[in-house]
């Protein structure tokens, strides 16, 4: 059930300036692994949802996330990047730390949605969040999530 | 040891994807930190899930609503709630509850639509929105008002037994512990208007309109405006201080304390009095124009003056007119015309007793507090206490009064047609013994009660048949 973290969805040090530069690396990342089969359909999606309201959270992080059926399975792709971008998140901080929710269009099972409000739920927790801004690689990252998302 | 502070929440956001889940986490947390009790229900893409029941509403101390989309939060109404959007859930979880633990939550009210599956009370007369409003303001005063008029009305039935003239001292059958009993009730009668308009105000404008509505209710009944003239006073009071509470808005939040003890009630009570006390001057006028233009048909054939008669007496039962048909009738009744008299009374014992026969009949139609309220109007009505009727009358005005007001004439006019005469001014049945024609008389106002009974029983089902179908609509 851990699936749909694996190390490829994963990237840090990534040099991104921009919100739209971060949603084109998420849906380049998602076409090239074989989530997504449209990278402007994904990108249309994360623009789409941050208009309604911003995805961007607390301390560097933010969620950005869509349902399209562009994406053919759910799946969450992580972006830690080097300098902060801008995201009118929720403490106005700039974003360094990206998790992106990917779900497709036929999502009818729920044992997905359930794991990413998991992961939603889990991000509240500061030591969490400190344990990932402090993580430097993905098999750090993928460990952290791996082991808050079993003990919960 | 105080049991801990119960909260319910709700989250929800448009995707309900993260947010929601985040929200609700938050408030997860911020409430083990601050030492209160929560549980969440989230609006999420799944759906709602850990969702709060009629007894976690029911328990809870307040309640915290952090959704960018509906949350069916008609749920709430009468519950202290915050109300805020998903974000501020997120970043300001702990002060929202302790918002909620330091009880500065405002309590919700029905913005749209209410629930109406409560109470039975709740039955609306109207499907709009205003109409549904008006009717549990109005019903929100009848309620509290009720005891006051069995209570009062039946130690005054029962002062009755002791003699008609058994609380006057000057009379021969004065009876002190009779007296004790009209006093006591009376007090009971006097404050009937006062609570009908104070809990009319509140309804409105919940604890900051009572002291106002009361107020304004005891303005009217002593100005003689009876109890039309007391749901005036509770309406304006209500929305006097709806209308304080947008105008001091602005006043900063530290200011508050101030406002409930000292501004609303002051502001409040002066702006309602000063309405009221103009409002009711004109009533001793509309009082000696009705007798006035009463006494001129005196000597009218039977069938106007037992019309203009009865549709008086219905009409505001204790208010001015009501008051100058039965006025006319005792002065007249000193001129030795014992004739006027017997059609004022038959008018004045009609209205209770349509609802006593009306919740007999039409049982289904009437919830547990009329049935037991109509019972007593057996007593009220054979007693010649028209007050009776005024729950069931100020609950839907418009339709109860013209219905009482068809019976009454009814029940006046037969009793002119048969020329009864009754030689007393009060006492309802207990005077039979000295009424000429008490056979024809109570036939007259047994046929005018029966009929209006037969009318308001169809009222009521019309208006139980027009709620059925609205909620089969919205079932569907």
């Amino acid at each position: 059930m851990l699936t749909m973290y694996r190390k490829e969805n994963i990237s840090v040090n990534e040099n991104i300036q921009t919100q739209l530069e971060a949603f084109e690396r998420i849906a380049e990342l998602a076409v090239s692994n074989g989530i997504a089969d449209s990278k402007q359909a994904v990108v249309d999606g994360l623009l789409q949802r941050e208009k309604e309201s911003t995805t961007g959270f607390m301390e560097g992080f933010a969620i950005p996330h869509t349902k399209t059926t562009a994406v053919t399975e759910a799946s969450v792709i992580i972006l830690k990047t080097n300098d902060g971008i801008e995201w009118n998140s929720l403490d106005g901080s700039p974003v360094r730390f990206i998790i992106s929710l990917l779900i497709p269009e036929s999502e009818a099972g729920t044992t997905h949605l359930t794991l990413l409000s998991a992961l939603s739920r889990m991000l509240i927790h500061s030591d969490v969040r400190e344990q990932l801004m402090q993580a430097n690689n993905a098999t750090e990252i993928l460990t952290v999530l791996t082991s808050v998302m079993q003990s919960n | 040891m105080m049991s801990k502070i119960k909260i319910i929440a709700a989250t929800g956001c448009p995707t309900g994807i993260a947010h929601t889940f985040m929200a609700a986490e938050a408030l997860s947390i911020a409430a083990k930190k601050l030492g209160v009790e929560i549980k969440v229900e989230t609006h999420g893409q799944v759906g709602i899930e850990n969702a709060l029941s009629k007894e976690d509403i029911r328990q809870a101390d307040g309640v915290i609503i952090a959704a960018d989309k509906d949350v069916q939060a008609e749920r709430f109404i009468g519950k202290p709630v915050v109300d805020v959007s998903v974000a501020r859930g997120i970043r300001e979880a702990e002060k929202l509850i302790q918002t909620i633990i330091d009880g500065k939550a405002t309590v919700y009210k029905a913005s749209k639509k209410q629930d109406d599956s409560s109470t039975d009370e709740e039955q609306s007369t109207s499907g709009s929105s205003i109409g549904r409003s008006i009717y549990k303001h109005l019903m929100n005063g009848v309620s509290h008002m009720l005891p006051f008029v069995v209570g009062g009305g039946v130690l005054i039935a029962i002062s009755f037994l002791f003699g008609i003239y058994s609380a006057d001292p000057t009379h021969e059958s004065y009876n002190e512990f009779a007296a004790m009993l009209k006093d006591v009730g009376g007090i009971g009668f006097a404050l009937m208007v006062p609570i009908l308009a104070a809990y009319i105000a509140e309804s409105i404008a919940k604890r900051p309109g009572l002291v106002v509505g009361f107020i304004g209710g005891m303005i009217a009944y002593n100005g003689g405006a009876g109890f039309l003239g007391g749901i005036v006073a509770g309406f304006l009071a209500g929305y006097i201080i709806l209308l304080l509470g947008k105008l001091l808005q602005g006043l900063p939040k530290s200011l508050d304390g101030l406002k409930a003890i000292f501004l609303y009630p002051v502001i409040g009570i002066f702006l309602t009095g000063f309405i009221m006390t103009y409002l009711v001057n004109p009533m001793t006028a509309v009082n000696e124009a009705m007798m006035n233009f009463l006494s001129g048909f005196q000597d009218a054939n039977p069938i106007v003056l037992g019309l203009i008669v009865g549709a008086m007496s219905a009409f505001d039962m204790g208010g001015p007119i009501n008051k100058a048909a039965y006025v006319t009738g005792t002065a007249l009744l000193a001129e030795g015309n014992f004739y006027f008299m017997a059609g004022v009374s038959a008018a004045c014992i009609t209205p209770p007793l349509v609802t006593a026969f009306a919740v007999l009949f039409f049982k289904k139609y009437f919830n547990q507090s009329e049935r037991n309220a109509g019972l007593v109007n057996f007593i009220l009505g054979a007693t010649h206490i028209t007050e009776g009727a005024i729950p069931f009358a100020a609950k839907n005005p418009i339709v109860v009064l013209p219905i009482l007001m068809i019976a009454s004439a009814i029940s006046a006019i037969l009793t002119y047609l048969f020329g009864v005469q009754v030689p007393a001014p009060h006492g309802g049945f207990l005077v039979l013994p000295v009424v000429t024609g008490a056979v024809k008389w109570l036939i007259a106002i047994l046929a005018g009660s029966l009929v209006g009974a037969f009318l308001y029983g169809m009222a009521k089902k019309r208006e139980a048949n027009k709620k059925q179908e609205e909620q089969t609509i919205d079932a569907a």
